[in-house]
C-alpha cells in the first residue's frame, strides 16, 4: 500500500518547526523577565518559576542563592504575581483568537474573516462596556465584566448565524454581515466608553487590549476555556477541510455543511468571547495567526486549527515581550505592540512562503 | 458490492419556493445504464441532479431508490447512495491528490472516527480506475485540467456509492479525455451495475456512451428513449432550435448528427422556437392564460396583439414570443401572415376571451383559416362581459371555430388538463419510423441493448 504520510521531507520539516514553536514560548518566557520593568536574569526567572510551581518543597532561596532576600522578595512578586499570570493570560488569549481566526476562515472561506472583522470581538467589548455605564471599572471587574463581554460576543454571533439561517444566505452575503456589523457595533463601542465616567484608561483598553492586572484565576478560567474550545475544535477539522470543497460538494459527501457553519461561527464566538473578556478587543491576531499556520504547514484544517492557536499564543505572547522593550515602565496597550509585530512578520512570511496556485482554481 | 437497484423519477418538480425549475419529471434509471441528460442551457438538468442529491428541496413528486424516498435519508446515508460530480468547483487552496480523492470517503467515516486501511484500499482503487499517474503528494491545482478531472471523477469513485450524478463531466476538458472518461464511467455501470446519469451538452457524445437519452426543455421532461430512435430532427428543431441532418454511424449503427448551416431559425419573438401551445390574446385577455401555462412549463407562443396592451409587455417579461402590431393600428397583412405562420406551426391553439374590434377581427378570420386539424380551445370563462365591438362580425367566426371542433373551457385547471392531452398526445411519440418503444407509455424504461 502506499505511504500515507507522503514523503520524509514534510515531516521533518514540522518537526522542525514544532521544536522551533515549543522553542519560542521559552524563550518569550525568559525575554519577558529580562525587559521587564525590573531587569531579571533568566536564570533567576527559571529559580523562581521552579521554587513557586514545587511550592518551594527543595527550600532554599526563592531566587537562587546569590540574590538579596529583600530583591528577591519583590522579584518573587513581579515574577509569580505579574509577569507570569500576564504572559500567560497573553498565550491563552492569543490561542483563542487563532482558533477562531482560523474557524472563521476556514468557514467563510475567506482570508481576510477574523473576529474582529466580523464583529465577534467588538460585541463583546460592547457587553462589558456597559458595566461602564453603571460605573464600575476595570478594576472592580469581577466575573460580572467577563460574562458580560461573553454575552455580547455571543448575541453577536447569534446575529451572524441568524442571518446564515436565511435559506437564501451565501457566504459572501454572511461575510458581509459581520462587516456591517463591526461598523455599528464600533459607533455603539466608542460610544459607551465616552459616556464612561471613569475615564481614558478603559477606552484605550477595551479598544486596544492589554492584559495588566492579570491574575490567576483568570488565567485558571481561561486554561478550562481552551481545553473545552480546544477539544471542540479538534474535532471540526475534517467538516473544515470538506467545506473548503464548497458547501453542496461537503453536503454530497455527506457533511451537513450548514449545520457545520453554524457551529463553527458559534464556537468561534464563544473563543472570541473567552479572550476579549479578560483582554479587550486585540485585533490582527485572529486574522494572521491562521495564515501562517497555513503557509508554514499546509491547507490541512485538521493541522491548521491547533496551529493557528499556537501561532496566535506566540505572537500575543511576542507583542507582550514587545510592549516592555517599547516603553517598559507605562502600560502600553497591546494591541500597539501587536500591530508592530505583526504586520511585519505577516507581510515576511507572505513574501517567503509563496502559496502554490495552478491553473483551474476558479471557473 | 452492493446489489443493484433502481433509481426512479416520479412526477419531480423542483427548484426555489414560487419558481419552479423542474415540472413533474418522471423516469427511471436501471442498473448497469448510463443515462444522458440533455437538453439546452436552463432546461433543468443541474437541477434535477442538485434536487436528487438534496440540495434542492422537491415541490412535489418523489425519486426513489428501489421503494425508499430518497426524501427519507439523511444527508450521510444520501452520500453513500450518490456520487455528485459538479460542473466546477471552486477549490482556492491546494490539497494533495490524495487527501482529495480520500475525502470522497467521508461519507463512510463517521464524525469521530479517522480514515482506516478499508479507506485507503477505496481511493487506491479509485485512482486505479480513472489511472490517474501523477504522484499522490502533487497538488490539486498543480494538475493540468484532464489529470483535475480525472482526481474529480477518482473523488466522486472512492464512496463507491451505486448511482453517479456527473454535470457536465466533459466540460473543461480536449476530446481525448472527454471520450476516456465516458467511456470509463460507461464500462464501470456496465460492470459493476452502477446507474449514472450524466448531464451533457454534447449530443454525439451522449449517443456515442449513453445507453439510453432524456431531454429536458424548460424545465419538463420531452423526450425518453433509446439513443438509437430517440434523436431526431423535429426533437433537435423544436428544443435546440436546430435544423440538423441525423446520420448513422455504420460501424455501431449509433446515430451522430451534423448541424446544417444556417442555425438556429429565429422567430418575431426573437427565440429559436416557435412555441408549442399559441395562445391568441390582446387587451390583458390572455394575461391569467399566459401566467398559468407559462408557470406550468409550457412553451407557449402568443398571436397577434398590439405592442404595449398588457398581454405583449406579459410576454415580453415572460420572454414568449409574439407577433405584434403598431398600437391602435389595425392588423396589417405581414402581422396577420407571421401570426397564421405560428399558428401553422404551434402543437396547439387556445383563444383568451379578448374583446373584438375592427383592429383585430382578423385574429378570428386567420384562426378559421389556418386551424386546420390542429387542437383548438376557446378558453371562456362564466360571467363574460360582452366582447363583441364589430356589430355581430365576431359571432360566427367563433361559431364556425365551435362547429369545428373546439373545445369551450371554462375554467384554468381545464385548459392546463387540455392543453396538457393535446401537448403529450404528440410530444411524447417516439419519431416515425424508430424501432424501440414506438407506443409505449412515456417514462417506460427501455434499456436499449
Amino acid at each position: 500500500m502506499a505511504r500515507i504520510g507522503g514523503p520524509d521531507r514534510p515531516r521533518l520539516r514540522a518537526l522542525t518547526y514544532g521544536a522551533l514553536l515549543a522553542g519560542a514560548f521559552i524563550v518569550l518566557f525568559l525575554l519577558a523577565g529580562i525587559l521587564g520593568p525590573v531587569a531579571i536574569a533568566p536564570l533567576t526567572v527559571f529559580h523562581i518559576l521552579g521554587y513557586e510551581i514545587t511550592g518551594g518543597a527543595f527550600g532554599g532561596s526563592p531566587c537562587g542563592g546569590s540574590v538579596d532576600p529583600t530583591r528577591c522578595a519583590t522579584l518573587v512578586l513581579i515574577v509569580w504575581e505579574s509577569i507570569v499570570p500576564e504572559i500567560l493570560l497573553a498565550f491563552l488569549a492569543g490561542a483563542l483568537l487563532g482558533v477562531s481566526g482560523g474557524l472563521l476562515q476556514g468557514v467563510f472561506r475567506n482570508p481576510l474573516a477574523d473576529p474582529y472583522l466580523l464583529g465577534i470581538s467588538t460585541g463583546a467589548a460592547i457587553g462589558a462596556s456597559i458595566l461602564f455605564v453603571f460605573g464600575v471599572g476595570v478594576a472592580q471587574a469581577n466575573l460580572t465584566l467577563p460574562l458580560l463581554a461573553f454575552v455580547g460576543a455571543l448575541l453577536t454571533g447569534l446575529v451572524i448565524l441568524l442571518a446564515a439561517r436565511s435559506p437564501r444566505s451565501s457566504i459572501e452575503t454572511l461575510m458581509l454581515t459581520g462587516v456591517a456589523l463591526n461598523a455599528f457595533l464600533s459607533g455603539g463601542l466608542v460610544f459607551t466608553l465616552l459616556y464612561n465616567p471613569i475615564g481614558n484608561l478603559q477606552l484605550n483598553f477595551w479598544l486596544l487590549g492589554g492584559v495588566f492586572g492579570a491574575t490567576w484565576s483568570q488565567v485558571g478560567l481561561l486554561v478550562g476555556g481552551v481545553l473545552v474550545v480546544g477539544a471542540l475544535v479538534v474535532l471540526h477539522g475534517r467538516a473544515l477541510n470538506l467545506l473548503q470543497l464548497g458547501g453542496d460538494v461537503a453536503q454530497s459527501l455527506g457533511l451537513d455543511s450548514r449545520r457545520v457553519v453554524m457551529r463553527s461561527i458559534l464556537l468561534a464566538s464563544v473563543a472570541t468571547a473567552l479572550a476579549v473578556a479578560f483582554t479587550g478587543v486585540i485585533g490582527f491576531v485572529g486574522l494572521i495567526a491562521p495564515h501562517i499556520a497555513r503557509r508554514l504547514f499546509g491547507y490541512d484544517y485538521r493541522r491548521v486549527l491547533p496551529i493557528s492557536a499556537v501561532v496566535g499564543a506566540i505572537l500575543l505572547g511576542g507583542a507582550f515581550d514587545l510592549s516592555f522593550a517599547i516603553l517598559p515602565s507605562t502600560e502600553l496597550p497591546i494591541g500597539v505592540p501587536m500591530a508592530f509585530l505583526g504586520g511585519p512578520f505577516f507581510v515576511y512570511v507572505l513574501y517567503r512562503y509563496r502559496q502554490r496556485s495552478g491553473p483551474g482554481a476558479e471557473t | 458490492m452492493r446489489r443493484a437497484i433502481r433509481l426512479e423519477f416520479d412526477q419531480v418538480s423542483a427548484g426555489y419556493d414560487d419558481r419552479p425549475a423542474l415540472h413533474r419529471v418522471s423516469f427511471r434509471a436501471d442498473p448497469g445504464e448510463v443515462v444522458a441528460l440533455t437538453g439546452p442551457n436552463g432546461s433543468g438538468k443541474t437541477t434535477l441532479l442538485r434536487a436528487t442529491l438534496g440540495l434542492l428541496p422537491l415541490l412535489g413528486g418523489r425519486i426513489s431508490i428501489g421503494s425508499t424516498s430518497t426524501a427519507q435519508l439523511s444527508i450521510r446515508e444520501r452520500a453513500r447512495w450518490f456520487g455528485w460530480m459538479p460542473q466546477s468547483e471552486p477549490i482556492r487552496e491546494d490539497i494533495r491528490v490524495r487527501q482529495y480523492v480520500l475525502y470522497g470517503r467521508n461519507p463512510w467515516i463517521g464524525p469521530w472516527e479517522s480514515e482506516g486501511p478499508e479507506d485507503h484500499e477505496a481511493v487506491d482503487r479509485a485512482l486505479a480506475a480513472v489511472d490517474l499517474s501523477v504522484p499522490p503528494e502533487r497538488g490539486i491545482l498543480e494538475l493540468s485540467g484532464g489529470e483535475r478531472q480525472r482526481a474529480l471523477m477518482a473523488r466522486v469513485l472512492a464512496s463507491e456509492a451505486p448511482f453517479l450524478l456527473l454535470d457536465e463531466p466533459t466540460a473543461h476538458i480536449d476530446i481525448g479525455h472527454q471520450i476516456d472518461l465516458l467511456e470509463r464511467v460507461r464500462s464501470l455501470c456496465h460492470r459493476e451495475q452502477k446507474v449514472a446519469l450524466v448531464a451533457l451538452h454534447d449530443l454525439n457524445l451522449a449517443a456515442r456512451f449513453a445507453d439510453r437519452i432524456v431531454t429536458l426543455h424548460r424545465g419538463r421532461l420531452v423526450a425518453d428513449g433509446p439513443v438509437r430512435s430517440i434523436l431526431s430532427p423535429d426533437l433537435l428543431r423544436e428544443v435546440w432550435g436546430i435544423v440538423a441532418e441525423l446520420k448513422r454511424d455504420p460501424a455501431s449503427g449509433l446515430p451522430y448528427l451534423l448541424p446544417t448551416l444556417p442555425g438556429p431559425v429565429v422567430r418575431s419573438g426573437g427565440s429559436a422556437f416557435e412555441g408549442i401551445v399559441h395562445v391568441v390574446g390582446g387587451g390583458g385577455a390572455a394575461r391569467g392564460l399566459l401566467q398559468r401555462l407559462h408557470g406550468e412549463g409550457f412553451l407557449l407562443s402568443l398571436g397577434a396583439v398590439h405592442l404595449f396592451d398588457s398581454d405583449s409587455e406579459l410576454a415580453r417579461e415572460l420572454g414568449i414570443p409574439a407577433v405584434v402590431e403598431t398600437p391602435f393600428a389595425p392588423l396589417s397583412e405581414a402581422v396577420r401572415e407571421r401570426h397564421r405562420e405560428l399558428i401553422r406551426s404551434a402543437r396547439a391553439v387556445v383563444v383568451a376571451p379578448f374583446a373584438v374590434g375592427p383592429g383585430n377581427l382578423a385574429n378570428l378570420e386567420d384562426l378559421v383559416d389556418t386551424i386546420g386539424a390542429r387542437p383548438l380551445a376557446l378558453y371562456e370563462p362564466p360571467g363574460l362581459p360582452a366582447r363583441d365591438f364589430t356589430g355581430g362580425r365576431s359571432e360566427p367566426l367563433l361559431q364556425e371555430l365551435r362547429r369545428r371542433g373546439a373545445a369551450v373551457l371554462a375554467t384554468l385547471d381545464e385548459v392546463v388538463g387540455w392543453a396538457d392531452r393535446a401537448v403529450a398526445a404528440r410530444e411524447r411519440m417516439p419519431p416515425a419510423g424508430g424501432p424501440a418503444g414506438a407506443g409505449g407509455p412515456p417514462g417506460e424504461p427501455s434499456r436499449g441493448r
